[in-house]
């Protein structure tokens, strides 16, 4: 017997028992789609982090200190002067304020709040900023120019527009030049950054920056408490951190006159990428035992199948199949069973995935890694042939007489 | 001499409390073309007679020389081949594939023969009108009466031509006037000089057998020839 006439044998057989062969696909179907499912949205997830980390840029620091009020003297102007004196460590610095008082923006017949909770898409916010705004979060200017010293200094009535706020406000039109009014004030566009690109981050592209001296007249007079601070490298932040920690716990005792912290972003995606690292290894375990579930179910099937098949391979026999032919059959049988159920899987898989990168992750869209997929669909298909294929031994080297027996 | 087996036996259980001699130093020739009836109760012993002279069961000793063969000493691959080449089965459950058809039952010992594909369909037909049964070729199993299962299961065992056809008990499932169809399809392929080996309980249809070998737990009793009507 060759093995084209063995495969057709085997569709035959397949073909005459939809039903068994449907139910040891399903074992085999759910295994697989639910590992590619689980593991691609992890990776999905992932990578998103990872985008938004990049779009955020990375040996960034943060920097907090306030005092409390009755603690003498404010420590805004000496951090920001040591932070501007580290020269050898840094790009740039700046303060970072964002206003939460409820402040109008207009552009013609365009008006957008700052408090529009609502509807995040169409929030604008106003954050105030010096000339080395843009360089310490990673902006890239799309047009114009940044703000300037100048500006910061004498107070000026412009304004940088993010890619978000730039299209809600003016579409495709160049905006530079144009005057836009906050809280009825005017304000000369100067420039405008390019988009983040981050999908669901609306909050960094929906941005109009102003000099960081407009603090005193839009924000209650407050202090300054937040500054960014671009290291040149790595080894920069670690250093700027250490400097900057040294430097404020010579004026504020944590909780008793104030409060100050300073970490970088690069802390903060160590440790993200620690946790989707656990993320990955709790989800994978799950998908690991719904496939191994799968796999029982599919062990069970295939040794009821054959154990109930006996008396077929003893009929095989009588009229002169050899013990090989019959392992051959049942070897095709369970690897073309187990390989259709597993492209049925990894199709149902790639479809879950899309589904759930839409509803999960923000439209984004999710392809399964082929090592998993490969992976998932190689294991089911190792197992249905296994354990198709052990009884089957077991059953055609039963003398005939005994096979036929079976009942 | 087509079939010499001598001191054949098979135990089961040896040597224990339960032990049983289905065969008991059993010792029998046939000739090539000879129509031979293996008779007995339940329990006689002729349908593991019929299972070892059809290599469908190994002896537990004793010789037994197929058409010059020493059939003990083969193997899997030697015997499944006698089992396809040189002897025909029909049983008294048909014991045909449920999931394929008429056609396909017949096509199946072909398939394992080696059979060019553009023969066999053709031989399994002709076979199917052997019996009568060429206009159901496409009917499965569950959609015909017994006697037609019947003469699927020799339209199966005639397909590859063999020289021996070993039939347990081919009518015991059947009415007399469909039974009476079957023997006469037996009788017929005697006629064009295959050897037959029928196994039964049932007299009436030993005295249609021109040689009956009468056993009784495990020994052959009596071997008799004798006149037939129908020759």
């Amino acid at each position: 017997m060759n093995l084209m006439q063995a495969f057709k044998m085997a569709f035959k057989s397949i073909a005459s028992k939809k039903m068994r062969s449907f139910l040891t696909m399903l074992g085999i179907i759910i295994g697989v789609a639910s590992v590619v499912i689980m593991v691609s949205v992890v990776q999905g997830q992932n990578k998103k982090q990872m985008e938004y980390l990049e779009a955020m840029g990375d040996n960034k620091i943060q920097v907090y200190a306030s005092r409390w009020y009755g603690s003498s003297g404010d420590i805004s102007e000496l951090l920001y002067e040591y932070c501007l004196g580290m020269q050898d460590l840094v790009v740039g610095v700046t303060p970072q304020i964002e206003v939460w008082q409820e402040i109008t923006i207009k552009y013609g017949a365009k008006t957008f709040n700052t408090q529009n909770w609502d509807d995040w898409e169409k929030r604008v916010s106003l954050k105030l900023g010096s000339d080395q705004f843009g360089v310490c979060n990673n902006y890239t200017l799309g047009g114009g120019r940044e703000l300037s010293f100048l500006d910061v200094d004498k107070t000026n009535r412009v304004c940088v527009l993010g890619g978000g706020a730039k299209k809600l406000l003016f579409d495709f039109v160049d905006p530079v030049g144009e005057t836009i009014f906050i809280n009825s004030q005017p304000f000369l566009v100067v420039g405008w950054y390019e988009p983040t690109g981050v999908e669901g981050m609306s909050d960094m592209d929906n941005v109009v920056l102003l000099p960081y001296t407009f603090n005193r007249t839009l924000n209650n007079n407050q202090d300054i408490s937040q500054y960014v601070v671009k290291a040149k490298s790595a080894a920069a932040t670690t250093m700027a951190i250490a400097k900057l920690k040294a430097f404020l716990g010579g004026f504020i005792t944590n909780g008793e006159n104030g409060n100050y912290d300073v970490y970088s972003n690069n802390d903060w995606s160590n440790q993200m990428q620690e946790q989707s690292l656990m993320q990955s290894l709790v989800l994978g375990a799950i998908a690991g035992i719904s496939l191994l579930v799968g796999g029982i179910g599919i062990m069970n099937i295939m040794l009821v199948t054959v154990t109930e098949r006996t008396r077929e391979i003893g009929i095989r026999k009588a009229i002169g199949a050899e013990r090989r032919s019959i392992i051959v059959q049942f070897l095709i049988e369970a690897a073309v069973i187990c390989g259709i159920g597993g492209l049925i899987g990894i199709g149902l898989g790639c479809m879950g995935s899309l589904i759930a990168g839409k509803f999960l992750l923000q439209g984004m869209i999710l392809w399964p890694s082929s090592v998993i997929t490969i992976g998932a669909f190689t294991f089911s298909v190792a197992l249905g042939v296994v354990f198709g294929l052990y009884p089957a031994i077991k059953a055609s080297s039963l003398q005939p007489v005994e096979a036929l027996r079976a009942e | 001499m087509l079939i010499d087996i001598k001191d054949l036996y098979k135990i089961y259980n040896e040597g224990q409390e339960s032990e049983v001699r289905a065969l008991d130093g059993v010792s029998l020739q046939i000739d090539r073309g000879e129509f031979v009836a293996i008779v007995g109760a339940s329990g006689s012993g002729k349908s593991t007679m019929m299972n070892v002279l059809g290599c469908l069961d190994v002896p537990t000793r004793g010789e037994y020389v197929l058409n010059g063969t020493d059939v003990t000493s083969l193997k899997d691959r030697e015997l499944a081949r006698i089992r396809n080449r040189e002897i025909g089965f029909i049983f008294q459950g048909y014991n045909l594939l449920q999931d394929l058809d008429a056609l396909d039952n017949v096509i199946l010992p072909l398939i394992y023969r080696g059979t060019s594909i553009f023969e066999r369909e053709e031989l399994a037909m002709a076979a199917l009108a052997r019996v009568g049964m060429d206009d159901r070729a496409r009917h499965r199993p569950s959609q015909m009466s017994g006697g037609q299962q019947q003469r699927v299961a020799i339209a199966r065992a005639i397909a590859t031509h063999p020289p021996i056809i070993m039939a347990d008990e081919p009518t015991g499932a059947l009415d007399s006037k469909t039974g009476r169809h079957v023997l006469g399809i037996l009788q017929q392929l005697y006629r064009e000089g295959t050897t037959i080996l029928l196994i039964t309980h049932d007299d009436g249809i030993a005295a249609t057998a021109p040689r009956v070998v009468r056993l009784s737990d495990g020994k052959i009793i009596s071997d008799k020839h004798q006149e037939v009507d129908w020759l």
